[in-house]
């Protein structure tokens, strides 16, 4: 899982563009894990995100050439799973939450603070999954993955401002509901 | 509209410092920024690294040509047509006649108090797929799934007799799996949570 | 004469005939130890005039479910519990005794989805005429996704009030939740779809192809 110490991605681009297949490790070991959380909160799965994000890994090393700037792999394997978790919302096939998704049952070894905790997370995950697609992915690009404006706009082809909008509307609908339930 | 204060999506926007707002609105953004910490927290339970998963498929030698060819066949196309609307009538004509005179020829006819249940579920991984509930005395066997183009996306449409049912996936005959597209859940009493299909009367 | 002998002489049949069929429905799908337990419980609910059919599915459920015996028995306790305290409430919402079984069963879903028995007590009063199963859900529907419980109600009925069929209820919590999706507030989801009102969006139908392909069930299915 350490990536320290890898060459930076344009390097690892070129490596892998000159047939160094091994070379695409190094990109996995690096934005999984991103990636992951993104789509899980996206499809509210993580069977499906762990399915859209390998399929977006395979999908970039084959279009690997068209990345027109490697500096900036990183916003366009979002943009991948991005699309790849449009299509799959867009086929409703998000009945996949299974009871491995479930939230896990309380363990007696569990202090008070872990159980509210993840009660609170289950509130955030329901409320976060009530938002329409293209704020819950406003929001989630903006506070849990950390992309600027620019980047989300790369990401997702839409305007500063439309993307500033979702996010608002999102944080205002989310606060409702942690305030509701505070 | 439930619009908030302002500066509360300055202060998170990076565009004005959280010491410049009242004692209430840090509240709130505190509040927003423990959620985004929440979501943001690795989940609990291992994580599986798709290196090797990924790393396997791009290893693999390139399909041959014929193989291409047939995957190409089998994987579904957007198409864009442009049709002299004349000949799109024409062509909407037969099939509607052809659809008429076949129609009724097979399927069951849905009785007066019956209606359609359709029942969806991904599961990539499953060699079988049931809907049970309280429309089959929660017996496993009666209503299959199908994934007939192997996408592992299963489904199945039945005709049931109209009235609100509970019910849950089996999949492999042993994973019970709440079907959350149902978008109604109640509490099983049993510690799971059980989804709710309401079928409606539906006559052809 | 005769034909009073012959009723009464059906009618002191009937439980014990009944009593059988639920053992036999029973048999070798639950631990036979809870089996004499769960099936007082139904008989009480019986007795009472309740409606049996959402205790045994409980049963059968937790069998399948490979639930203990123990837990069967709870399970269907408050079953039991569940369908008193909707037929109470119908009772009390001005619904005449002996309440239609039918009635009792919507009543107890509306509360396992988590409505409050007040406002549950409201949509029933407010519609006289059973059924009200399509108004509950509409409104369990609105309540689950978070709108304010009572302009939920207050809309189901208003679009009763309005001529709204039974069967378009559902239509108009799905039309309320199409604009919350088009990025309208809930309240002005609300009023959009107040405004409209009696009039609906169309709704999908299934397809032609969809209902041909539709099958039954390969055993009987009993609401």
């Amino acid at each position: 899982m350490d990536v320290r110490g890898a060459p930076p991605d344009a390097e690892v681009v070129a490596l892998v563009l000159a047939g160094d297949t091994e070379a695409f490790g190094f990109v996995i070991r690096r934005y999984e894990a991103g990636l992951l959380r993104f789509a899980a909160r996206m499809l509210g799965s993580r069977d499906a995100a762990a399915d859209a994000v390998a399929e977006s890994f395979v999908r970039a090393y084959r279009h690997l050439a068209s990345c027109r700037e490697p500096a900036r792999l990183r916003t366009w394997l979002y943009r991948i799973v991005t699309n790849r978790c449009k299509s799959h919302l867009a086929r409703r096939s998000v009945a996949d939450v299974s009871l491995d998704d479930a939230p896990p049952v309380a363990d007696p070894a569990d202090t008070e603070a872990d159980l509210e905790r993840a009660d609170q997370l289950v509130l955030v995950e329901r409320a976060l999954a009530d938002l329409s697609p293209d704020k819950r992915e406003a929001f989630v690009l903006k506070h849990v993955e950390g992309l600027s404006y620019e980047e989300m706009a790369a990401v997702t082809g839409e305007r500063i401002p439309t993307l500033k909008m979702r996010v608002h509307r999102a944080r205002e609908e989310l606060l409702k509901v942690l305030e509701d339930h505070a | 509209m439930n619009v908030i204060d302002q500066r509360i999506h300055q202060v998170l926007d990076g565009e004005l410092a959280a010491e410049a707002v009242p004692a209430e609105l840090r509240r709130a953004v505190a509040q927003l920024a423990a959620a985004a910490d929440l979501l943001a927290a690795p989940p609990a339970g291992a994580v599986t690294s798709l290196e090797s998963r990924v790393m396997a498929e791009l290893r693999r030698p390139a399909p041959s040509r014929a193989r291409r060819v047939m995957r190409w066949l089998v994987t579904p196309h957007a198409i864009i047509l442009r049709v002299r609307p004349a000949w799109s009538v024409a062509f909407a004509a037969v099939v509607a006649a052809f659809t008429l005179f076949t129609a009724g020829q097979e399927g069951p006819e849905p009785a007066e108090h019956e209606g359609i249940a359709q029942f969806v579920g991904r599961f990539p991984e499953a060699q079988s797929v049931h809907a049970v509930g309280t429309f089959n005395d929660w017996r496993a066997g009666s209503i299959a799934l199908e994934d007939q183009d192997h996408d592992g996306v299963w489904r199945a449409t039945v005709l049931l007799p109209t009235g609100t049912y509970e019910y849950m996936f089996v999949v492999d005959g042993e994973r019970w799996v709440p079907d959350h597209l149902a978008e109604r859940l109640v509490a099983d009493d049993f510690g799971r949570e059980n989804s709710i299909v309401i079928v409606r009367p539906d006559r052809r | 004469m005769k034909r009073w002998v012959v009723l009464g002489c059906a009618a002191f049949l009937a439980v014990p005939l009944a009593a059988q069929s639920v053992r036999g429905r029973l048999s070798g799908r639950i631990p036979s130890e809870a089996i004499p337990a769960v099936d007082s419980l139904i008989q009480f609910a019986s007795q009472e005039g309740l409606p049996t059919e959402p205790l045994i599915q409980k049963a059968l459920e937790g069998g399948a479910k490979h639930v203990t015996g123990p837990r069967i028995v709870a399970a269907v306790q408050v079953s039991l519990g569940q369908v008193r305290g909707a037929r109470d409430l119908l009772v009390h919402a001005g619904d005449p005794p002996p309440v239609l079984p039918a009635e009792i069963t919507t009543v107890a879903w509306a509360l396992r989805r988590g409505l409050p028995a007040s406002l549950v007590e409201r949509v029933v009063a407010a519609l006289a005429r059973p059924p009200r199963a399509a108004a509950l859900h509409a409104v369990a529907d609105l309540v689950a996704h978070r709108f304010d419980a009572d302009s939920a109600a207050g809309l189901i009925i208003e679009a009763v009030h309005d001529g709204v069929p039974q069967e378009r209820l559902l239509d108009v919590s799905t039309a309320v939740l199409q604009q919350v999706q088009r990025g309208h507030t809930r309240a002005e989801a609300l009023a959009i779809v107040r405004r409209d009102l009696p009039n609906l969006p169309a709704v999908s139908k299934p397809t032609r192809g969809t209902v041909a392909g539709a099958r039954r069930p390969a055993s009987p299915a009993q609401p």
